[in-house]
């Protein structure tokens, strides 16, 4: 019992900290250029795809997974091309980044088959805590996700950068006002928000596998963090993260992976039901 | 316009005489698919909410009546018209559902709720494998028509009955207040129209209609299966409605068949014969992003804006 109670502690934690890099991003794009970015799930596989074909050819792990990163970084441009002409009316921005996600997950889908592969972990080896076997990897992950979170959040608080995007993220009028660049900071956006993806993307397949599909599954538990955690809001997010992680593993480890969509799907209504706004939302 | 109708109808009562019945038993499932993009269209291109989670409702329509006529499974066996027709009303009870809980909420949520909707749907299939028959899909047994002319015809007649029934609801008082929620809600909202309610009513039809085309989709294939639920349908759909024009009903309507005999007879045999790496639907979805990002409007509004511009310019 207690056992179990830790395993779903510390994987919550690691499954949070994997889907909080996916859904910052996430509400990063739409709080700063209102871009609901359905391909955002792309960068994600795409990289671990990436990564995985480039330590099966024999390269480095580490330049693996820079290569990996980059093509995230590639993909969140070619994101913010495509929605570039079309920004003013979302139906379109929605169905255009919806099918370039789809058009990605056939192109690997042909590349790679439907099976699922993993990248060699960073670190090997097994830690023991309370009874409960971990790997050095989940932890790793675990503290990754953390830095890089907490380097977002001194970024967009701290630095001056940081600040125009925030800035924009209040008000793009207003901050095309002051003289901000604001296709620059979209851009900007778009780039991190595809390589924090990216990064979770590898290090998800170093912990579970990855396969094509991934790409869309990947949307449901980012639409529910930015709905518990109220759209656009980055603290709500990374929070809300957690929460959802926790509801994952616990639904896992009760019920079976299959049922974690449907109890996604009911967690989200229950939010809209209750609290339409999110936990830590504001009202627009 | 009245012409062009009249023209395309006899066309489709005349074709069966002319065509081979492989390809009849295709335009027939064309017919299908476009009762789904046009009753996507009587929401989206209408009230200008972004409904990802149509073929939720495709796939609900088409595994109820599957069960519904499939006595090894359920015990059930109703008369297939009266399966097909509950179908539709169970699939339009879920759109109530869903649209009373994310559509009194403006903005995105709509977008984020349905597009999960399918993904979450298809997972019934897996969990409850026994009775849904899992990636298979099953049989049904007692169906209403056997030849391929005869489901033709059905599907012809459910067609033109489904869009005479949206084209009078679009043209109605009910249609205008639709308009008038996808051009300025808060316009709409001060003319006192209860907007929360034409979307839900609007999405209530659009599930209706497309429960129903799920419905038809088993009585005309014999069988089911999860790839009704699924997200290539829908980007299918949208592609179809986009190419044709949203808001316009006949746009649609050929968009769909168009898209539909270009996937299933063309398309295929294009690719193979040019030996390229890729497949159809790769090609569908790099059309999709082309036109969304070069046509916004549309086929049908970019045509309908040259023509209006070359009579203006010929008057001159």
């Amino acid at each position: 019992m207690i056992e179990t109670l830790i395993k779903i502690f510390l994987f919550g934690a690691v499954v949070g900290g994997i889907w909080g890099l996916v859904a910052s991003g996430f509400s990063l794009i739409f709080g700063v250029s209102r871009i609901l970015n359905f391909a955002h799930g792309a960068a994600f596989v795409s990289s671990a795809f990436l990564a995985y074909a480039l330590v099966n050819e024999g390269y480095s792990l580490y330049f693996a997974v820079l290569a990996g990163l980059m093509l995230a970084a590639v993909i969140g441009v070619v994101v913010y091309a495509l929605t570039k002409p079309v920004r003013e009316r979302e139906v379109m921005v929605i169905i255009v980044t919806l099918a370039f996600a789809l058009l990605v997950q056939q192109i690997l889908l042909i590349l790679f088959g439907d099976r699922g592969v993993s990248v060699e972990p960073f670190v090997k080896g097994v830690a023991e805590i309370g009874g409960v076997k971990v790997t050095h990897m989940r932890l790793l992950s675990f503290v990754l996700a953390i830095i890089c979170l907490t380097a977002l959040e001194v970024f967009i608080t701290k630095t001056n950068l940081g600040k125009k995007v925030m800035a924009t993220s209040q008000d793009s009028r207003a901050a095309m006002m002051v003289g901000i660049d604001i296709e620059k900071m979209f851009l900007l956006v778009m780039v991190l928000s595809s390589l924090l993806a990216g990064f979770a993307g590898i290090l998800y397949a170093q912990i579970f596998a990855v396969n094509s599909e991934v790409s869309l599954r990947a949307l449901i538990y980012a639409f529910a963090i930015v709905i518990l955690g109220g759209l656009g809001s980055l603290r709500g997010s990374i929070a809300a993260s957690f929460i959802v992680g926790y509801i994952l593993v616990i639904t896992i480890t009760l019920l079976g992976a299959r049922w974690s969509e449907f109890v996604m799907l009911l967690t989200i209504v229950a939010i809209l039901v209750v609290k339409p706004t999110g936990l830590f939302g504001v009202e627009e | 316009m009245r012409w062009v109708k009249g023209a395309a109808l006899i066309v489709a009562t005349v074709i069966p005489f002319i065509l081979p019945e492989a390809y009849l038993y295709i335009l027939g499932l064309a017919y299908i698919f476009a009762l789904m993009v046009i009753s996507w269209d009587l929401m989206v291109g209408y009230t200008g909410q972004v409904n990802l989670g149509h073929t939720t409702f495709v796939g609900l329509g088409a595994y109820i009546a599957a069960l519904l006529q499939t006595p090894l499974r359920t015990g059930i066996a109703l008369h297939p018209a009266i399966s097909i027709v509950t179908g539709g009303a169970a699939a339009s009870a879920v759109g109530l559902v869903i649209g009373i809980i994310t559509l009194r909420l403006r903005g995105y949520y709509f977008a984020l709720v349905t597009a999960i909707l399918p993904l979450v749907f298809m997972q019934t299939v897996f969990i409850w494998r026994e009775l849904f028959g899992g990636e298979e899909g099953f049989t049904i047994e007692n169906t209403l028509f056997t030849t391929t002319l005869e489901k033709y015809c059905f599907s012809l007649v459910v067609l033109v009955a489904s869009l005479f029934v949206m084209k009078k609801i679009v043209d109605s008082r009910i249609g205008l207040r639709f308009m008038a929620v996808r051009d300025s809600e808060e316009l709409a909202e001060s003319l006192g129209i209860n907007t929360t309610r034409y979307k839900v009513l609007a999405f209530v039809l659009s599930s209706f209609f497309a429960g129903i085309a799920g419905a038809m989709v088993v009585n005309y294939r014999f069988t089911v299966s999860p790839e009704l639920y699924g997200v290539p349908l829908m980007l299918l759909i949208i592609l179809s409605a986009v190419l044709g024009g949203l808001g316009t009903l006949y746009g649609p309507l050929i968009g769909a068949i168009v898209i539909y005999l270009a996937k299933n007879w063309w398309l295929g045999d294009i690719i193979r014969a040019l030996s390229l790496p890729i497949n159809d639907e790769i090609v569908l979805y790099a059309i999709l992003i082309a036109v969304g990002i070069l046509m916004p409007e549309g086929l049908y509004h970019e045509l309908k804006g040259r023509w209006v511009k070359s009579i203006s310019s010929g008057e001159k």
